[in-house]
């Protein structure tokens, strides 16, 4: 097939997103199901068990319940942004995934040599950082337009702490840039190849990597940063007026939100698709690597969801000024010091 | 497929853009401020700048306007009736100032049209995040400096002028009885400081709060 013909090229990367996002909300199923029962063992229950073999129907159970419910809209909302706000809750959290290499170069019989991204570009990086910037908006505006004080509350919490994580988290990302040299992110995988496959930024990026795991946690308000819905609190924070469909939405970008960057903790820290010495076992480019690449990737990130899953069955949440302070005088000043740290080494060692 | 693009692009851009100036509610400018900014953005990655254009998104869509929206939900802003009496002066200069942009833009379309074309030496690498960090490294390292600094002017500034001088309003009132305060409470330039405070009665929590304590007022409601 010629892949340098437009058309082709095109039709290639509607089926590129689709698989992509098929493989998403399958993902976002799995770790529902794996959220219920882990939590179910930590805390000493079952879990769900009943809906198809151990469960695993579960999450489409839960979904057409979800669907079927009565989709009420509050009396005094601003309608139209009660509308807008989980659609761009979902939408900017969904389209982080475009960027990330979920396997090696591979060339496949009767199609040719294709890479496994949906799109490459050279500031990959900023696209990411600035796609979850607007994600704030979803939860922002959904507790405004409520029209309800406990959302309000719960978008206002939320969106400062957005704000202040995500200095956080792009200055965690920084000693990354400053090693690779690159802001492509499938360059960066590339680079984390040598030593067997084993290169990976981890070892050189240590405190980069921690900082960015806690910034992270926060972004995707998950406990113990999980305060825009503070239970005992705020009822659910910035979704209490939301049902049906509209609240999935949100379930759904929350869960999006944790798959992305876990895959952008995998693909910066930990190799990407790179899995030790699978080059040298299948030989770079067949389609036995690519596979096992691609079984690589979605292990790692499934170790980053079973951490936060893990987090949440044993963490206790913070209080405001806690999470402000750590946020500001702790990540923060921690971030700095780690870029100053890093380009030093880069300059000493590279000159 | 780029004219298509850029057609898409500018008219939403232009569109949120008259969203925002005819709304009557300032949230829904915010919102088409943001749309603006986005369509603008896309218009930059359509002409091979998609560093500016993430850039513009990070810091206006995903930073400034976060805190116009904060602000406007945390004031509140009643519907007020419109006041078409009020500023109806400033119609002739509004339409004055169109009429130069407009004959701006005309002059700049002739002088396009009429110059011979020129392409920029080694487009591949304009717009691109290498050249630009190059370029703000080496030959802009001066006025990118002084950039930072005025913004980390502008930051103290701020933070000056939004500190705490007297520690309640003068219309606020004191909790009646018998009270603990902290010492960061009492006193603005103590931050931070937790330390206990106790107070025998109203008027002395007044005292130290800063604030008028009248008995009668009090007891009337």
């Amino acid at each position: 097939m010629d892949l340098s013909n437009p058309y082709i090229h095109a039709v290639m990367i509607i089926v590129a997103i689709t698989i992509a996002f098929l493989v998403i909300m399958l993902l976002v199923a799995a770790t529902v199901l794996g959220e219920r029962r882990v939590l179910a063992f930590i805390q000493g229950r079952l879990g769900p068990n009943r809906v198809g073999y151990g469960g695993v129907l579960q999450p489409f159970a839960d979904f057409i319940k979800t669907m079927m419910k009565e989709d009420l809209v509050p009396d005094q909302s601003t309608r139209f942004v009660f509308l807008l706000a989980p659609m761009i809750a979902v939408v900017t959290a969904i389209m982080a995934i475009i960027i990330y290499p979920f396997g090696p170069t591979v060339t496949l019989p009767f199609i040719g040599t294709i890479q496994l991204v949906i799109a490459r570009f050279d500031v990959a990086l900023l696209y990411v950082l600035g796609v979850t910037s607007v994600g704030v908006y979803g939860i922002a505006l959904a507790g405004w337009s409520s029209n309800n004080k406990y959302s309000l509350m719960g978008g206002l919490r939320s969106s400062a702490q957005m704000i202040s994580y995500e200095l956080a988290l792009g200055l965690s990302l920084i000693g990354v840039i400053l090693i690779s040299g690159t802001l492509d992110i499938y360059n960066i995988v590339e680079q984390q190849s040598g030593w067997y496959g084993m290169q990976w930024n981890i070892i050189y990026q240590p405190l980069g990597f921690i900082l960015y795991l806690i910034a992270a946690i926060a972004e995707t308000n998950r406990v113990p940063f999980d305060l825009p819905e503070a239970e005992t609190e705020l009822v659910a924070g910035f979704h209490t007026e939301y049902s049906s469909i509209k609240f999935l939405l949100f379930f759904n970008a929350e869960y999006i939100n944790m798959i992305t960057v876990s895959m952008l903790a995998t693909t910066l820290f930990w190799g990407g698709w790179n899995v030790p010495f699978a080059g040298y076992l299948f030989g770079r480019g067949t389609v036995l690597f690519a596979l096992v690449s691609m079984l690589g990737f979605f292990a790692k990130i499934l170790v980053f969801l079973f951490f936060y899953i893990w987090l949440r069955g044993t963490l206790p949440r913070f209080r405001f000024d806690q999470l402000m302070d750590f946020g500001w005088k702790v990540l923060m000043p921690a971030a700095i010091f780690n870029i100053i740290l890093t380009a030093s080494l880069v300059l000493v060692t590279t000159k | 497929m780029t004219t298509l693009l850029f057609i898409i692009f500018a008219g939403l851009a232009i569109g949120c853009a008259i969203a925002m100036v005819s709304q009557s509610n300032p949230l829904y400018s915010a919102i088409s401020l943001i749309g603006v900014f986005i369509g603008l953005a896309s218009l930059y990655v359509t002409l091979a700048a998609p560093f500016i254009a993430a850039v513009q998104v990070i810091v206006y869509a995903g930073a400034i306007m976060v805190l116009v929206i904060f602000v406007i939900m945390l004031l509140n802003v009643e519907h007020s009736e419109p006041r078409r009496k009020r500023l109806k002066f400033l119609v002739p200069v509004a339409l004055g100032m169109a009429a130069i942009l407009i004959a701006e833009t005309a002059f700049i379309l002739y002088s396009v049209q009429t110059s011979e074309k020129r392409l920029p030496g080694n487009i591949s690498d304009v717009g691109l995040t290498h050249s630009i960090g190059e370029g703000l490294f080496t030959r802009y390292l001066l006025p990118f400096e002084i950039t930072s600094v005025l913004l980390l002017m502008a930051i103290v500034g701020a933070m000056s002028l939004a500190r705490r001088t007297t520690v309640l309003s003068a219309t606020a009132r004191v909790v009646p009885g018998a009270q603990v305060l902290a010492m960061d409470i009492i006193n603005p330039r103590a931050i931070g400081d937790r330390t206990a405070i106790e107070t025998e009665t109203t008027g002395q929590a007044a005292h130290l709060l800063g604030v008028d304590f009248q008995p009668d007022r009090d007891q009337e409601e």
